[in-house]
């Protein structure tokens, strides 16, 4: 579909424009009549014909040729006329025909009466409301989000474990499962106690003060799990009374914290409450 | 009303950062307002119908069986 680009002046609309046209428009260059009726855009709709009509109409338009390059010598002649005359005629059409889309219409109908410092206020009310309205849908969005990833009420309540402490006698221990995990709850003795608060922490490998790792003195909670690689420590064994893990010699105290061996924490305390005076909830 | 808006405007929309913050702070005063009343229309609306209004039913009963 390339060819020569072909001026065609334009009669019938009495204006002094030459437009360049390309090939799939030389129906306007048929007949300009046909033109004035259909807009640009339906010229397109000549790129959907046959090949069979596309072909005919350059045969056609090669005919016409000579036509339309007599339209374009005579457009110019005229406008060199023009220019001798040296007065301006505009282009466009003028304000003062009829039916022309020059005039500017009259918009004090729609004019507001209030003072302009209003309006402005308006216009920033609306602007600071529209944001104040964001804000509020972002972060209702956002939190919406967040809440969803978290645990529901039925996962926190299965993931806590309640003990009734009256069964442990003084000096012993109980393991019990928790999150997959065993936990270790000693009733300590008067003189553990004392054995675990007097001890020197401050020099230990992962030094913690007793007090930092119970609640109650007498209650002593920890995850069951050693903090080398993560074996099970075994009770009242090793060299400081505490628990011994047979995986690879990890002594910890009477207070969980580790002593000598490869550990390199003490053991870990789990979050806990004393619901009740007897009663032990882990989670 | 010209002196209304000049005070308005002076007072918040000068400044665009007292025009961010009063849209913030009005963001907050408005969630919470928003939150109140929503939460008080679904329970005026459910009256009777929640865990909270029947609570009493049955916690009362389980803890004269502790007793």
């Amino acid at each position: 579909m390339t060819g020569p680009v072909i001026p065609i002046a334009s009669e019938s609309s009495g204006s002094n424009f030459n437009f360049r046209l390309h090939p799939p428009s030389i129906l306007t260059s048929l007949s300009p009549q046909l033109a004035a009726q259909f807009p640009p855009w339906s010229i397109a709709l000549t790129m959907s014909l046959s090949s069979a009509s596309s072909t005919l109409l350059r045969t056609v338009a090669r005919q016409q040729l000579p036509t339309s390059r007599a339209a374009v010598t005579s457009c110019q002649q005229r406008r060199g006329v023009a220019d001798a005359k040296s007065s301006f005629e505009s282009p466009f059409a003028s304000a003062n025909e009829r039916g022309s889309t020059l005039k500017i219409p009259n918009f004090s109908k729609y004019k507001s009466n209030n003072s302009p410092r209003s309006n402005q206020v308006f216009s920033y009310f609306m602007a600071g409301s529209l944001g104040l309205a964001t804000a509020v849908g972002a972060k209702a969005t956002v939190q919406d989000f967040l809440v969803n990833m978290s645990a529901s009420a039925d996962v926190l309540a299965q993931a806590k474990v309640e003990i009734s402490l009256g069964a442990i006698p003084e000096g012993k221990n109980v393991i019990i499962k928790w999150r997959g995990k065993p936990v270790f709850i000693r009733h300590r003795t008067q003189g553990e106690i004392d054995e675990a608060r007097e001890a020197k922490w401050e020099g230990l490998r992962d030094p913690q003060p007793d007090e930092d790792r119970v609640q109650r003195p007498e209650w002593l909670v920890m995850l069951g799990v050693c903090t080398h690689l993560g074996c099970v420590p075994i009770g009242e064994a090793g060299d400081y009374g505490g628990w011994f893990c047979p995986c690879h010699g990890s002594h910890y105290d009477i207070s969980g914290r580790i002593r000598r061996g490869p550990a390199p924490l003490n053991l870990e305390v789990p979050a806990y409450s004393f619901p009740e005076d007897e009663t032990l909830v882990i989670g | 009303m010209a002196g209304f808006a000049n005070a308005i405007y002076s007072t918040f929309i000068r400044k665009n950062t007292v025009l961010l913050t009063t849209a913030f702070a009005g963001a907050f005063a408005f969630e919470l307002a928003f939150d109140i009343t929503s939460n008080k229309v679904w329970d005026s609306w459910n009256q009777g119908r929640q865990w909270k209004d029947i609570k009493h039913r049955y916690m009362v009963k389980e803890e004269e069986d502790d007793e």
